[in-house]
């Protein structure tokens, strides 16, 4: 199986949002990251086919989504940023409108429900009005949802805003579970959650996706521009907008910088292990904040 | 059909809309039982008028139009001429009630056999009328004309009904008021705007077009499926309107009198054309209303797909109701000028009493095509279109 997208572009009106991606996805979980605005939902609701390019074509094996209609979307499963709720719907309400939308068979919805909603930990609260959910309830409601029919294609904008850490890591266990044979794209901005578990990780900005890498390519990328070095408070005031700085920590009265840099910028400091998230700083402010020095 | 299932209880089935219904089923009830009570005073004097009428009803009887012409002469130098007020006025007195009517009942005999005058703008009707006109026809040489084949299946079918019958329909006649004037325009087609208006905006409004627009069966099968319940849903407002004005009309005197006399007794329906039973028409009508209930609903969805929020749609939709009303209302003139945007615009073609209570027909490639033949073609063609522009919207609909 293979999801490709072919000079994809985007405009609105005068604004161009997608500017020519092309990108080629098989099986596996692919994150996708990148700052406000740089594109991203567009992209994600182009392949979830609520939206359509401007430009370019999408490719499911090869065959144009938009020829393909509803056997495309058959395949696929697609969890919205903002899940809607109609007023008077329980959870049940809604995961069995959405079996009926998915043209799923009485029995298997019935099973499937009870087997997602386990899972979520929703089962207790189905019979709830949906609209009276948490946050996080809401969010997992919409994560069954989009798991409902077994989807080939799993399409996931922001799953775990909202989700406390326990949930964060229920849901990674849940994707990575599922994403054996499957294509999970999983666009957050939450760094933490595709390093974990996904095998190639885009970063986009700008309408481009400007690197796909593994995380530990991107983690290697980053090898010598990382660095701790401590610092008086009153200093760091002083420091912070001159520098990327990754983390800031209290340390011994004093405080412990992780600046992203790539010529060693204290003597005294020390090189530190780069994470994805250190990649992430490095890419999108790191480097556009070099080029405009 | 678990689609189905879900958009009626999304349209219909919720307690809002529950609620709206159960409020709408009381003003149609009021609606059907102030009518009744204003027709004439109370059970007494209904039973009353119906002993005495029972014993005028038949054809024409000229001693007894003598004195109801001069009963009707003295009340119309008291009350003025208008049929319904002189009722009002004298409610509790059903001896003068029925002398207006038969007076009214008189005139119609009189129009059957002379018709309308000759300067009249309204359609031509009377024996002696068409015939003029058609002799009038045959000397110029014009037996071939659409007009001529017009006139003359008319005057066939004047005679072939005969000369009006005089019936207490009193009950009936209210009730086709109820059912086929502008009044229900609005006590039904504005509430059916808002029960209808939300099939396809609530989507947008509130956010689920996401979830419905990437599932397999959100491009087409949701369609049918909204389409469906917005019928379902026309046809339950409308049968609540014509069940509580039915039943709150005949409740209160506890008859249906008239119910087998033909509809040319009723006076909004002499000139009809059409060989019907009261109850006939009743059932007609009834079905007329569910019917353009019907395309009106299409065409609500149709608004539907292409607005962004329910109250647009609803607003659209009733911009369109009531600029088909305003030109109806606009005089002959006017309609004369817009012909078929007035003859098969919402305001006319609703009312039954315009497509079923005169003669007219329409030339259709040489053919005389009946009023509610033709209304039923181009009303299937509108909601057609409707449905079909509500599936090429969905089909093409992206998020906002």
């Amino acid at each position: 199986m293979e999801l490709q997208l072919d000079a994809v572009m985007k405009n609105y009106k005068s604004k161009q949002v997608l500017k020519g991606i092309t990108l080629t996805m098989g099986t596996g979980v692919y994150g996708l990251l990148g700052p406000n605005g740089a594109g991203k939902t567009t992209m994600i609701r182009m392949l979830a086919d609520v939206l359509r390019p401007t430009k370019g074509r999408i490719l499911y094996d090869g065959k144009d989504i938009r020829d393909l209609g509803d056997a495309y979307r058959a395949k696929i499963g697609y969890l919205p940023q903002d899940v809607s709720f109609y007023g008077d719907f329980t959870g049940r309400d809604y995961l069995e409108y959405s079996a009926a939308l998915k043209g799923m068979e009485k029995a298997r919805a019935k099973r499937r429900i009870e087997e997602l909603a386990r899972s979520v930990g929703l089962w207790e609260d189905l019979k709830r009005n949906c609209t009276a959910y948490s946050g996080g309830m809401q969010r997992r409601l919409g994560i069954a949802q989009a798991l409902l029919d077994d989807p080939e294609i799993l399409i996931l904008d922001e799953p775990t805003s909202g989700l406390d850490p326990h949930e964060r890591i229920k849901f990674r266990n849940i994707i990575s579970a599922y994403a054996k044979d499957r294509l999970v794209l999983l666009s957050t901005h939450i760094v933490s959650d595709v390093e974990q578990i996904a095998a190639q990780i885009m970063m986009m900005e700008h309408g481009h996706i400007r690197h796909i890498h593994t995380g530990g390519e991107y983690v290697h990328m980053m090898e010598g521009r990382v660095w701790l070095v401590e610092m008086p408070a009153d200093r760091l005031v002083d420091f912070q907008n001159q520098a990327v700085i990754s983390n800031v920590r209290a340390k011994d009265g004093c405080m412990e910088v992780r600046i992203i840099e790539e010529a060693k910028p204290f003597p005294d400091a020390v090189q530190a292990m780069p994470t994805l998230e250190d990649a992430y700083l490095y890419l999108f402010n790191y480097l556009p904040e070099k080029a405009r020095r | 059909m678990p689609l189905f299932r879900f958009e009626l209880r999304k349209l219909l089935l919720n307690k809002k809309t529950l609620l709206l219904l159960l409020c709408l089923f009381v003003l149609y009830s009021v609606v059907g039982l102030t009518s009744t009570m204003f027709l004439i005073g109370g059970n007494d004097s209904y039973r009353a008028y119906e002993e005495q009428a029972a014993a005028w009803e038949g054809p024409l009887d000229s001693e007894r139009a003598a004195e109801a012409e001069a009963i009707y002469q003295e009340v119309s130098a008291r009350y003025g001429t208008d049929s319904r007020m002189i009722a009002r006025s004298v409610k509790d007195q059903p001896e003068i009630i029925l002398a207006v009517n038969y007076h009214a009942y008189a005139e119609r005999v009189e129009e059957y056999w002379n018709g309308t005058p000759p300067e009249s703008a309204e359609e031509p009707y009377g024996i002696a009328l068409l015939q003029g006109k058609i002799g009038s026809l045959e000397s110029q040489g014009k037996q071939d004309s659409f007009v001529y084949r017009e006139l003359s299946a008319a005057l066939q079918r004047l005679k072939e009904l005969g000369e009006p019958r005089f019936a207490n329909a009193l009950l009936w006649e209210n009730l086709f008021g109820n059912w086929g004037e502008h009044m229900m325009q609005f006590l039904l087609f504005v509430p059916l705007t808002f029960v209808i208006a939300p099939v396809f905006a609530v989507e947008r409004s509130s956010g689920m077009d996401n979830l419905i627009l990437s599932a397999r069966n959100g491009r087409r099968k949701i369609v049918t499926a909204k389409l469906l319940s917005a019928l379902a849903a026309s046809t339950v407002v409308v049968a609540l309107y014509l069940a509580a004005t039915f039943l709150l009309g005949f409740l209160p005197h506890g008859s249906f009198h008239g119910w087998d006399a033909a509809i040319q007794s009723i006076p909004a329906y002499t000139r009809s054309m059409f060989r019907f039973k009261v109850w006939q028409l009743a059932a007609v009508g009834a079905a007329w209303l569910i019917f353009t209930g019907a395309v009106y609903s299409l065409i609500i969805c149709f608004i539907s797909s292409r607005m962004k929020s329910q109250m647009g749609a609803a607003g659209v939709s009733l911009a369109v109701l009531f600029v088909n009303v305003g030109l109806a209302a606009m005089g002959d003139a006017v309609a004369q000028r817009l012909g078929p945007l007035v003859d098969f615009g919402l305001a006319n073609v609703t009312l039954m009493k315009e497509v079923f209570g005169g003669y007219k027909v329409f030339d259709v490639f040489g053919m005389c095509v009946s009023y509610p033949g033709l209304a039923i073609l181009v009303l299937a063609a509108v909601a057609a279109a409707a449905a079909l522009g509500a599936y090429r919207g969905q089909k093409s609909r992206a998020v906002a």
